[in-house]
């Protein structure tokens, strides 16, 4: 074309690249202008026949009165304005008559339009009268400069509402465009600087002149949007199609397509365009000053604003924002939910506004006060996509950043990161106390217990109770952790350039806020508010959870808002949405659940007893069926028990009744036991158990409802961060119960190895419901919270005997032998359960050999695979197989009866010679069932002889009768046994037996009761058959008088745990009292401090464990020294398991992402037990 | 350490109560397993008049091992060091755990009475002893006079 073209031929030119352009059917923007046009004048030409030199200026004048006028109202309609440019048409200033006009006859004017223009409907109906009435609400706000109604009204209006000029692209977008849009519009209040970057476009159509400097150009998208998203997104979310292809620069003033983006940028920007809530500007900045042809390239700024609306966003929206995001969360775990079309749209506009962040480089504000300090240095510059260097130094700044980051993923100690920070809170130290007086409780509770009684109070909402401090604390004032800070800055953008009289908008706000996950904005800060009543109190073991747990409920043992005493009582909107989701649920307001494990059932009721001073206040266990109705005997009886105690096991068993029985609606109404009420208070004990919320366990507990709920653990993370979930969700703790919300932005983190970012979610999440000290914390005063006696931990190294070595090395080489294999051939996960039951064995015999073929019952890995275990191993087989030739000097039967007779004849009756002294320990006289006689004739402890001939064995010494000296031999001894009729007869001693861990533990007793003999102590171990078997043999070898053994396994029923517990306790002199402890039933809950001695038989894989078990009598009320003594077999698989407790207590357990981490650390475990 | 087993205890108790005629063991204020012993010179003996010190001490392992006897009194007998070592079956490989502190001092007592340079330990003591009893004799009584004085 020539350079001579009028303006006509331009234009007319404009029509046919239009319609080059738009390739697809349906039809454009501008056409669908022309069309609407054609239709008011009664023009019946179609676009293509636009030559026509009659329809031309026609179709400048509306244009040109369409674009003035909505400059002033930018939401009008274009029915509308077409309805107005047909009244002023022929005016002398259309533009200003017509506004004149519509601010006069407004209502009667959208009526008129609608009527008249109601075959050319293409505007959506939610233009009612509300809305327009918001209009003229925007154009007063922006009239304050007085509208001069110029002949040019263009000139005048673009520099006075150059702003408004977005609007009116957008608007004429969102007018044509003919989705389903719903959702409340409103209008444009103000819109504010975002940021600019510069972008080299390309031209695609060769311009006549060169264009200036400072040239506006727009954004425009040459496809209708009717586009659907499924045609621009494949299945996967890839974009099918090019986006520098959709958006298109145009020349603002004739309105003529230009050039296009680079894609990158198009991306970016094609999903906002006409999102309501950002707008762009588009300058000109250099064209090399000759006109373009196609291909060439040239530089554009690209001045992003955000706008009033997308502040504005009613919670309804961010609402359906955050259903959206969890469907999307379930979509990257499960990919089965399909998403809708809008909600894919929803999601790319999130994600381009997020890239748009990025792209703008637009960071959060961490520092609020440094920022505030430098706000008048603080120049954003511009961001120049096109200079190298900068962009490249700023790449590698950011390269770098994410190297720091990411070499905190290699912090493997992020659990005690995570705990100190929960931790390390001042306002803990400075915590008000509440002493509950002594009326209601009889205990004396320690400083920090104190303190954690005013925060649990405070959490309840209970503030008139608790202490309060001169600041009251303010709700909260965390920001929500997945919203950031950002900061305005300066206005770059080409608007204020051109126009410095653009009224800039004051710093009322320097800051805005926006949740980039879900597309939210705000002005305000977003507080993190949290109207869930509750927390994890989550004390170190033995710092008195029970006691503080209590003093809370004693405190505040029933709901006084339902008595309409409180005050500080929220409304019920407020309460707990479980509450309120079942509000057919009779409440129990007098009484707090308790769910316990089943060991710590007695406990609980008795440290209630302890604890509680006020006679009408009473604690019931609930075991299934002793109470026949529980919801009439809370809601309706006088006294209903203030507190209801119960396991985790009956909450299971009732859940499994509903579920079977009430199909497909659990009918909660039909019920009467703990699922029919609603609880005041809920709390669990070992909170941990939950941690799994596949469990059936877990599942029954999410649905017990109460108004207060609490969570107690000691450890609430046990190997993974998602434990946490379970107890968030039990705590309704919004909007982390959502497993969306927790997925994508804890587990996944997690997963992806992002463990900071994990972890300060986290952190931010438990923050105010979270509540953790520990022994070593100190005080206000710098004193330590606990004063406990110090701690004595022995590892007593003992070597096998015998026995045990020869079958101890068989095993060891079959173990050895099937690891090898395993990793030859690479299956050694598939071995994973025969190498499991190799190394059980071995750590059983080194116990005992008598232990081999029975179960581990703690080893989770194997308890559903006992066909190996059942196998029966043949010891003596095992004993001899490899027994070359060692003489066994064993009585023969004639020898045996003929020894017999002879002792049996010299002390008779055998049951009255009481006289017998052993000479080696000088005790007289031996109990019956200890003694044991040599060939020679002689008495002996049992204990003292045997360990008199492994002595002499271990020195290579011969064995001589300590009498006599008469040689003898183990294998040639008697002893007594107990006939069913109380009387004793002889009988050959087998010695075989005997392990050198009782050996060693009976030395041990027997020195601690010649030391001091009414001691308690524990012996734990975790092989049940193993605590059999010791039983068995310190019956034999101490006297019932002087030793008196307890045995607490799984296998005790719940009346005895208590009556076992409780007898122990008691102090009897000169009784030396020993409980052999289960380390899984005892070693958690129980408290054992009369006890200061304890023996820990066997390692356990995990140190906490044992810890764990340890502090069963290391806590609180132990007023005496600790010694624990460990005993380990020398040169053994338990060796090798320290050193692997070692390696977990630096590593730390919990960072183990997922279950194939575990399986692989634990074949490194196992090429470790076996190198 | 360990606890005093209850044997140690008991033995204490009777050496103190019921002592042996000529022999005082005492335990040690600061450890009980440490005794200071003295033995009367047994009549008839060149030792006759003598009061010898000796240390006693019971290892961790009594009484499965013997416990450890020194002279501190300088002695002339064939059968004990200068440095006041005793050799004595007893103490040595047949011990047996039901011997006591009672039953060892006993025991050397005995050796004091009747000596026996056949199984010596100091081996310049023994010749002398075998070769010249007598003479052996008179300077273990002068040694005694000497060394061991009431």
């Amino acid at each position: 074309m020539t350079d001579s073209g009028t303006p006509k031929e331009d234009r007319k030119r404009f029509f046919k690249d239009e319609l080059e352009s738009s390739e697809s059917q349906i039809p454009s923007l501008a056409e669908r202008l022309d069309k609407s046009k054609s239709f008011l004048f009664g023009e019946t030409t179609e676009p293509e026949d636009s030559g026509s030199s009659l329809f031309v200026p026609n179709q400048m004048d509306i244009v040109e009165f369409e674009k003035g006028f909505k400059e002033i109202m930018p939401d009008i309609s274009d029915k509308m304005c077409k309805t107005l440019f047909e009244k002023f048409e022929g005016d002398a200033k259309p533009v200003a008559s017509a506004v004149d006009y519509y601010f006069d006859h407004n209502k009667s004017l959208i009526k008129e339009s609608k009527k008249d223009t109601e075959i050319i409907d293409l505007s959506d109906d939610s233009y009612d009268d509300q809305h327009s009435s918001s209009i003229i609400h925007s154009n007063h706000m922006n009239s304050d400069p007085p509208i001069h109604s110029d002949s040019h009204p263009k000139l005048t209006f673009q520099s006075l509402f150059s702003q408004k000029k977005d609007e009116l692209k957008k608007r004429k977008a969102e007018t044509t465009n003919e989705r389903i849009a719903k959702r409340k519009k409103s209008s444009i209040l103000w819109k504010k600087f975002l940021g600019s970057m510069q972008v080299t476009a390309m031209a695609t159509r060769p311009t006549i002149r060169p264009l200036k400097y400072g040239s506006e150009l727009k954004l425009h998208v040459t496809e209708s949007k009717n586009l659907s998203p499924s045609k621009i997104y494949d299945s996967k979310g890839k974009r099918k199609l090019s986006m520098a292809q959709l958006v298109k620069l145009r020349d603002r003033e004739q309105d003529r397509e230009i050039g296009r983006i680079p894609e990158d940028i198009a991306q970016i920007v094609y999903p906002l365009i006409d999102e309501s809530g950002v707008s762009f500007e588009v300058t000109l900045v250099y064209s090399g000053d000759k006109r373009l042809s196609i291909g060439d390239s040239f530089i554009i700024q690209l001045d992003c604003f955000l706008t009033s609306q997308l502040f504005e966003k009613e919670p309804v929206s961010s609402q359906s924002d955050s259903t959206s995001l969890k469907q999307s969360g379930w979509e990257i775990s499960t990919n089965a939910i399909s998403e809708t079309q809008e909600e894919v749209a929803n999601k790319y506009k999130r994600v381009g506004l997020l890239a748009l962040f990025n792209k703008l480089r637009i960071k959060e504000v961490t520092d609020e006060a440094k920022v505030l300090e430098s706000i008048d240095n603080s120049e954003p510059d511009i961001v120049d996509l096109e200079d190298d260097d900068t962009f490249e130094s700023i790449v590698s700044e950011n390269n770098n950043e994410q190297d720091i980051n990411h070499s905190d993923t290699m912090d493997l100690n992020q659990l005690q990161n995570f705990y100190s920070i929960a931790q390390s809170l001042e306002t803990l130290k400075n915590l008000p106390e509440t002493t509950p007086s002594k009326d209601i409780m009889k205990l004396n509770l320690r400083r920090y217990q104190k303190q954690g009684l005013t925060w649990m109070l405070r959490r309840e909402g209970e503030f008139s109770k608790a202490a309060s401090s001169e600041e009251i604390t303010p709700p909260d004032a965390m920001m929500n952790p997945l919203w950031k800070q950002f900061i305005w800055p300066n206005d770059m953008s080409w608007v204020s350039k051109r126009d410095s009289s653009v009224p800039k908008s004051s710093i009322e706000n320097i800051f805005y806020y926006a949740n980039l996950h879900t597309g939210e904005f705000s002005m305000e800060k977003p507080i993190l508010v949290t109207s869930m009543k509750g927390g994890i109190l989550s004390d170190e073991m033995g710092l008195g959870k029970t006691i503080s747990t209590l003093s809370l409920i004693l405190s505040a043992p029933r709901d006084s808002s339902s008595e309409g005493k409180n005050l500080f009582e929220k409304e019920p909107s407020e309460m707990s949405p479980s509450l309120t989701k079942n509000p057919q649920k009779p409440y129990a307001s007098k009484t707090t659940l308790i769910v316990v494990p089943m060991s710590l059932l007695h406990q609980w009721h008795s440290e209630f007893e302890k604890s509680c001073s006020d006679k009408n206040l009473h604690a019931e266990i609930y075991y299934g069926g002793n109470v026949s109705n529980l919801k009439a005997h809370l809601t309706k009886s006088k006294n209903p028990p203030t507190v209801l105690i119960t396991t985790y096991g009956i909450i299971q068993n009732e859940w499994t009744k509903l579920v079977k029985t009430s199909e497909p609606e659990i009918d909660l109404n039909s019920t009467t036991g703990l699922f029919s009420v609603s609880f005041y208070r809920i709390v669990l004990d070992e909170g941990h158990i939950i941690r799994n919320r596949q469990t059936i366990t877990s599942k029954a507990v999410l649905q017990l409802t109460g108004k207060c709920k609490w969570v107690l653990t000691g450890t609430p993370i046990i190997n993974r961060l998602d434990d946490m979930y379970s107890l968030v969700k039990f705590l309704n703790l919004e909007p982390w119960s959502q497993i969306g919300f927790w997925k994508q932005f804890v587990s996944i983190p997690f997963e992806n190895k992002h463990f900071k970012e994990a972890f300060d979610v986290v952190n931010s999440i438990l923050e105010p419901v979270f509540l953790r000290r520990t022994k070593s914390m100190k005080d206000v005063d710098g004193k330590p919270l606990v004063d406990l006696p110090p701690k004595e931990v022995v590892v007593e190294r003992l070597q096998f005997n015998e026995d045990q070595d020869t079958v101890y090395k068989q095993l060891l080489n079959r173990a050895e032998d099937s690891v090898k294999l395993g990793l030859a051939r690479g299956d050694l996960l598939k071995k994973y359960s025969t190498i499991l039951v190799n190394i059980l064995r071995l750590r059983q015999v080194c116990c005992d050999v008598r232990l081999l073929g029975s179960k581990d019952e703690n080893d989770e890995d194997l308890s559903n695979n006992n066909i190996m275990l059942n196998g029966q191993l043949d010891i003596n087989s095992l004993l001899t197989g490899n027994d070359n030739g060692t003489k066994t000097n064993d009585f023969t039967e004639e020898e045996l009866a003929k020894t017999i007779k002879i002792i049996g004849e010299k002390y008779y009756p055998i049951e009255d010679s009481s006289s017998f002294e052993c000479s080696i320990c000088t005790t007289e006289p031996i109990a019956l069932s200890a003694i044991i006689f040599t060939e020679c004739e002689h008495a002996f402890c049992k204990g003292c002889l045997i360990e008199y001939c492994d002595y002499q064995h271990m020195k290579n010494l011969d064995m001589k009768c300590p009498l006599c000296r008469h040689e003898i031999s183990k294998d040639r001894l008697l002893a007594l046994k107990k006939k069913e009729d109380g009387s004793y007869e002889l009988c050959h001693f087998n010695t075989k037996s005997r392990s050198s861990k009782i050996v060693a533990l009976a030395n041990h007793l027997q020195q601690l009761q010649d030391s001091s003999p009414s001691e308690q102590v524990v012996v734990f171990s975790q092989f049940s058959s193993y605590l059999d078997i010791l039983d068995n043999e310190l019956g034999e070898i101490f006297s019932s008088k002087s030793t008196k053994i307890y045995k607490f396994d799984g296998r005790l029923s719940l009346k005895d745990r208590s009556s076992v517990l409780k007898d122990f306790q008691i102090k009897i002199p000169g009784v030396q009292k020993i409980l052999l402890l289960s380390l899984k039933a005892g070693g958690v809950g129980l408290n054992l401090t009369s006890a200061s001695y304890a023996f820990m038989m066997d390692p356990w894989w995990s140190p906490s464990m044992e810890d764990q078990a340890i502090d069963r009598i290391h806590r609180i009320g132990q007023k005496k020294n600790v010694k624990v003594t460990r005993f380990i077999m020398e040169n053994s698989i338990e060796e090798k398991m320290l050193q692997i407790q070692e390696r977990k207590r630096t590593i730390g357990e919990a960072m183990d992402a997922d279950e194939d981490d575990r399986r692989k650390r634990r074949i490194d475990e196992i090429k470790m037990l076996f190198e | 350490m360990a606890s005093l087993p209850k044997r140690i205890i008991k033995e204490t108790e009777r050496l103190v109560t019921d002592p042996v005629p000529g022999i005082t063991a005492e335990p040690h204020d600061d450890n009980l397993r440490y005794f200071k012993v003295t033995i009367e010179g047994p009549a008839g003996s060149p030792y006759e008049d003598g009061l010898f010190n000796l240390e006693l001490y019971l290892p961790d392992d009594y009484p499965m091992e013997a416990p450890k006897v020194r002279f501190l009194t300088k002695i002339y007998h064939p059968n004990i060091d200068r440095l006041g070592r005793i050799c004595l079956d007893i103490l040595k490989t047949n011990w047996s755990p039901a011997l006591q502190i009672r039953t060892v001092l006993l025991s050397v007592q005995a050796l004091l009475a009747s000596p026996n340079p056949n199984d010596p330990l100091a081996n310049d003591v023994a010749e002398d002893w075998i070769k010249n009893e007598q003479g052996a004799k008179a300077k273990a009584k002068e040694w005694t006079a000497l060394y061991a004085k009431k």
